[in-house]
């Protein structure tokens, strides 16, 4: 199955896992830094709302370096693009157009109701796929395994009751 | 120090985007369970992160000699009730946290609607933080500086 992004052909996912192996490794060995990117959304919330969630300590030693990191998370994504075919502003996403199929105004309101519940729930559970899902097994923590295996489940869940049941695939 | 951040970040974007793990399309497969893409890429970064894990936190000390610091996770209701929601936004947007800012750099506009909802989620979090806190048994805030 080709990406969205350019129909390219994906690398192998050894390779992908190794590279992601590699960044999680060399951010504490370097640097001293637990992998974890759903935290930084309440870098950016810290910036704006005066709350105490977001005056813990944690997060303002936290975001000098968090915040350069996901810039570099969207650069890596910009040069994939530019090196995959080039840039350019992209609407499709694949299944969900040929399935569900909203226009723009429907697809942006899909993705903030799906972010709504990203957001909230990685700050509840404290952590998403490369926190808990990538180093906290890796680290045979147990919060992160119960926490991977309820969002696994409910992904499963979701994308079976969307495709399965709602919409027959 | 930022430039390193910015290119680790840099490393892993790229990684993300063009092996599927910000892709609609394979992050959906993964849960219909019709490609091993996402289990592949996420396992073999487990089995190879353990034990470079195991022998970093052997050795103790970073590049630079300091002591390792792992900051652990709280285990509560909220781990699980959590987890549901991210789960269920993961299957919604078809990007976990860091494939939205891969995809927004990639040109998907839909991901920076995906990016305002997670960030209005995450501040709702923290508005009703110590309103949901006996709720979900949370831990209380260590606020300031230590």
């Amino acid at each position: 199955m080709p990406l969205i992004l350019h129909n390219l052909t994906p690398i192998h996912w050894a390779v992908a896992g190794a590279g992601i192996a590699l960044v999680t490794l060399a951010l504490l060995f370097l640097t001293n830094r637990r992998l974890g990117i759903s935290s930084g959304f309440e870098d950016v919330c810290s910036f704006v709302l005066p709350v105490s969630y977001f005056a813990r300590e944690a997060v303002r030693s936290a975001r000098k370096w968090r915040m350069p990191f996901i810039a570099g998370l969207a650069i890596g994504g910009f040069l994939s693009a530019v090196l995959g075919g080039g840039w350019a502003p992209i609407w499709t996403l694949g299944l969900f157009d040929q399935v569900i199929g909203f226009g723009h105004a429907g697809k942006l309101a899909w993705m903030f109701v799906g972010g709504l519940f990203i957001g909230f729930g990685t700050r509840l559970a404290d952590g998403c796929t490369s926190g808990h899902g990538i180093f906290g097994l890796s680290n045979f923590e147990l919060p992160s395994l119960v926490t991977t295996m309820s969002f696994m489940g409910a992904g499963i869940v979701t994308t079976q009751f969307i495709y399965r049941v709602l919409f027959h695939l | 120090m930022a430039l390193l951040y910015l290119a680790l970040g840099t490393l892993f974007g790229f990684v993300l985007s063009r092996s599927g793990a910000a892709d609609y399309n394979y992050i959906q497969a993964m849960f219909l369970f019709t490609s091993f893409q996402l289990y592949g890429i996420i396992g073999t970064a487990v089995v190879l992160t353990a034990p470079g894990l195991w022998l970093l936190k052997r050795y103790g000390r970073t590049v630079s000699g300091r002591p390792i610091v792992v900051p652990l996770k709280p285990l509560h209701r909220g781990s699980v009730v959590g987890g549901i929601f991210f789960g269920i936004g993961w299957s919604m947007c078809g990007m976990c946290p860091g494939p939205i800012f891969v995809n927004i750099g990639e040109g998907k506009m839909y991901a920076i609607a995906a990016l305002a909802g997670a960030l209005a989620g995450a501040g709702l979090f923290g508005a009703i933080y110590t309103r949901v806190q006996g709720l979900f048994r949370l831990p209380r805030l260590v606020v300031g500086r230590t």
